[in-house]
């Protein structure tokens, strides 16, 4: 794809702090337009590369783009269009909440009275209170609606509903939409897979400062497993040799297994076969993959050539 | 499901003071002392170390009677007594000590220990670690107490340190005893436990440390000048002071024991309207409650000079204020002393004055207005760094703003404040005092001592953004740190041994001694172009490096 078409293209970043090597290697996209989720545990990662893309750190090596520009020589000009929201808000303690949205909004250029009260008024924001006696929820959407209160092209958003109460999430996820219907483009980092799920086009996930997965939401999918129940009377012969069956256990003719949803016609062909009485199937979920990844059979996964 | 209505059984809200006000104060101790074991150990080394050199320096330098003699003549001037007191027993060579040395140990113990009370209480309760322990099995005082303990227990084993150290040393007069020892060592202690109370109460009423730390400091700098003020005149001023309290115990003079019980229960008395305090407000409040303020900024707050004015209003009005009471205080007092000022021949113990009569002390003077200045532009550079840890700068940045506007734009309320400052006290100086003396020139001429401090002042703006640029993590402490060298090294370098050309060479003293001394420009552009210098690699660097919060 041609750069233009990419808000966001980073490839082959590293970044060590001292001893500690935060990333080591990571590529990332956020295609125009579009909405990115950027998963990984915590300490993989997220935060550095966006303050990287933010040019408040400077990174070893590798290459960042964004918006055509060099994060770190063309900061300034980039931040015209750019809009973020940091993972721990921190506001002026004596100044009210309006008074640091004004401030912020401003920053990254004029900024739209009527916006601005329609999106205090979606999160429920009381503008005239001191920072310091905001609730954490309150001190986040500080920091979104100064974000969604700009006309900013790319919106780097590091966790931004931590904290949020489910219709506040809710607020935030029409929001979103509406910034992607408008050709904006978002890279969108969290821990909430519902949400990644919901939202996002396509999704990255990083572990250790590394790249494991990447694309878009229908590809990740077929890298999961169903996990499927039959009852088959007359016994799981042959079952588990079958490619793409994983872990099958069976008592009293109930059989429980797991299966790669590319691997799914076959296994079900060979299901059939044995003629069973009941199956229940649980569709893949997003949220199940995530964590195979997070966890250590990662390595397995990355190696087997899955992708 | 059925709703069934049952009788309340969770007790009614009840007021007064909370039980087992102090469960859990062993662990606190214990805390507390862990988490300052460091700092602790180095105010009781500095401050009775700082006793046991200047004791066997004098005892060197004075081996005589004779030479003890004139030292109390040649130190019997306005400058003296108006920065360190003079012991009324300076012919001794434990009053010689006192005189140069009680007034720096006394105050830094009371900031100090003031500063050490903020820390472990305003400062953690706005940090949030604070609520943490008390959701745990403790008390609502047991945090405070403690801390109150340790800190007081500081003040004693500095008191003891002193008196030990003044007993050993051999202060005493011949044939006294070693009451003068004791009595010196038990007048630090009660002016540091006044500084707890201080302390303490200052960390009730504000809710930020910062605010407290700055209360506290001030009240403490006002109970200076107002024996500053008394010590120059009648005395009268000197007994409304804490510190003038202090000073009276005249060790190795009267020896006087029973203004140690006015400390001690000016302490206590602080320390009961403390917890008073503590026991009636909410974790985390401070006595004001917050208002509502303005749903939205002006324009002029998304430039960061107009924004840092916004947020340095309070310390740059403070600071305004200070400074003009400094020169309506100072300008005030010296027509009052004009018997006391004989033009006595300079001696070589006039070590702060360089010079004698009326033109030294205004000399002194102006420079004092330069000491102050410089703290306010040591406060106000040093929050570049403070807005960076805090993680408050990162949105800023994400916006289009680069760093060396930020920085420059910032750096400006230093660089022109220190300016304005050093104008208006230096000018209501001169107004205060030529309108008593008839002198309509004292206005340009002390507003130019006190401008001449500027490019002192400057200097350590520089040192602190290099700092800044620099070696971020270490840049408070170190730039505080090198601000306090400075004073030390201005205050006993002789004594310490430091080399001459290191002595002039400090910023402060490299200025000239206006209006003692002719205006002298070299040293001043000098300073200048060093400060510059520093400011401009550290904001480069700053603009160059990583953003490092924490
Ligand atoms: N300034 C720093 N100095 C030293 N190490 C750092 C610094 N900033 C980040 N790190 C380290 O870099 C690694 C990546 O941190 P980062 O904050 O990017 O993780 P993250 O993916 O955002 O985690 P989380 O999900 O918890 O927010 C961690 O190991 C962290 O300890
Ligand atoms: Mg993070």
């Amino acid at each position: 794809m041609p750069a233009s078409e990419m808000a966001v293209e980073v490839s082959g970043l590293t970044k060590s702090f001292g001893t500690v090597h935060a990333l080591r290697g990571l590529d990332l996209t956020v295609p125009t337009g579009e909405v990115t989720g950027f998963l990984g545990p915590n300490g993989s990662g997220k935060s550095t590369t966006i303050r990287i893309l933010l040019g408040l750190l400077r990174a070893d090596g590798g290459r960042a783009t964004v918006l055509g520009g060099d994060p770190w020589v063309d900061a300034v000009r980039l931040h015209r269009s750019i809009a973020y929201v940091p993972g721990d808000v921190t506001l002026w303690p004596n100044l009210t909440g309006g008074e640091a949205i004004d401030i912020l909004a401003r920053l990254s250029g004029p900024l739209d009275p009527a916006r601005k009260a329609a999106m205090l008024e979606r999160f429920e924001l009381d503008p005239t209170k001191k920072a310091r006696t905001y609730s954490k929820g309150n001190r986040q959407k500080v920091a979104l609606v100064a974000a969604l209160a700009s006309d900013a092209e790319l919106l780097l958003l590091d966790e931004p509903t931590s904290g949020l109460d489910p219709l506040m999430e809710a607020a935030f996820t029409e929001s979103i939409r509406e910034v992607k219907a408008a050709g904006r483009s978002v890279l969108l980092s969290s821990h909430i897979f519902a949400e990644v799920e919901k939202l996002a086009d396509r999704v990255t996930i990083i572990r250790e400062g590394v790249t494991v997965e990447s694309g878009t939401i229908t590809e990740l999918r077929h890298l999961t497993r169903s996990q499927l129940t039959v009852v088959l009377p007359r016994g799981a012969d042959g079952l588990a040799r079958v490619p793409g069956v994983h872990d099958l256990q069976s008592a009293d003719g109930h059989v429980t297994f797991a299966v790669d949803d590319a691997a799914l016609p076959g296994v079900l062909a060979e299901v059939a076969r044995l003629e069973p009485i009941s199956i229940v199937a649980n569709p893949p979920s997003l949220e199940e993959l995530f964590l195979r990844h997070y966890g250590d059979e990662l390595a397995a996964l990355t190696n087997g050539g899955q992708k | 499901m059925t709703a069934t209505l049952t009788a309340p059984t969770a007790a009614p809200v009840r007021a007064g003071a909370p039980a087992d006000a102090l469960a859990g104060i062993g662990t606190m101790v214990r805390l507390v002392v862990r988490r300052n074991r460091v700092r602790l150990g180095v105010w009781v080394v500095v401050l009775v170390g700082m006793l046991a050199y200047v004791a066997s320096y004098y005892q060197e330098i004075f081996p005589t009677q004779a030479s003890l003699d004139d030292f109390a003549a040649l130190s019997d001037t306005p400058g003296i007594r108006a920065l360190t007191g003079l012991s009324p027993a300076a012919d001794t060579l434990g009053g010689a000590v006192w005189t140069k040395s009680w007034m720096t140990i006394a105050l830094s113990l009371a900031i100090g220990v003031a500063f050490l009370v903020v820390r472990n209480g305003r400062a953690d309760e706005e940090a949030g670690r604070t609520e943490l322990l008390r959701s745990r099995m403790l008390g609502v005082h047991a945090y405070g107490v403690a801390s109150w303990l340790v800190n007081g227990a500081l003040c004693v084993v500095v008191g003891l340190g002193v008196a030990f150290v003044s007993a050993s040393g051999g202060l005493d007069p011949d044939g006294a005893g070693v009451a003068g020892s004791l009595v010196l060592g038990a007048s630090v202690t009660g002016v540091g436990l006044v500084g707890l109370g201080i302390g303490a109460v200052a960390g009730q009423v504000t809710t930020t440390s910062r605010g407290a730390n700055a209360l506290a400091s001030g009240v403490i700098v006002g109970c200076y000048v107002l024996r500053m003020i008394g010590d120059l005149g009648d005395g009268t001023l000197t007994w409304a002071s804490p510190i003038g309290w202090g000073q009276e115990m005249q060790p190795f003079g009267a020896n006087r024991v029973w203004p140690l019980a006015l400390l001690v229960l000016l302490a206590a008395g602080l320390l009961g309207v403390a917890a008073a305090l503590e026991a009636r407000r909410d974790l985390g409040a401070g006595l004001v409650p917050e208002r509502a303020g303005r749903p939205g900024a002006p324009e002029r707050y998304t430039a960061p000079l107009g924004l840092g004015l916004r947020l340095q209003r309070g310390p740059v009005i403070g600071w305004s204020v200070t400074v003009v009471l400094c020169g309506l205080l100072f300008g005030s007092i010296i027509e009052a002393m004009n018997e006391l000022i004989a033009d006595a021949e300079a001696g070589p113990a006039q070590d702060f004055l360089r010079g004698s009569g009326v033109d030294a002390l205004l000399a002194m003077l102006a420079s004092m207005i330069g000491l102050v200045t410089a703290v306010f532009a040591t406060q106000s550079a040093v929050s570049l760094r403070a807005d960076e840890a805090s993680g408050i700068i990162e949105p800023q940045l994400a916006g289009a703003l680069s760093r060396r506007r930020w920085a420059w734009q910032r750096l400006a309320i230093p660089i022109v404040g220190s300016a304005a400052l050093l104008a208006l006290g230096g000018t209501i100086l001169g107004a205060v005092h030529g309108s008593l003396t008839d002198d309509a020139s004292a206005v340009g001429t002390l507003a130019g001592a006190a401008l001449a401090y500027w490019p002192a002042v400057m200097v350590l703006v520089g040192v602190a953004v290099a700092l800044f640029g620099w070696l971020p993590r270490l840049a408070i402490p170190l730039t505080w740190g090198f601000m306090a060298a400075m004073w030390f090294a201005t205050m006993l370098g002789e004594v310490f041994g430091l080399p001459q050309w290191l002595l002039d060479g400090l910023p402060f003293s490299a200025v000239p001694y206006v209006p003692a001394e002719p205006m002298a420009w070299t040293p001043l552009l000098l300073l200048t172009l060093v400060a510059a210098g520093l400011a401009w690699s550290g904001v480069e660097r700053f603009a160059r490096r990583d953003v490092q919060p924490g």
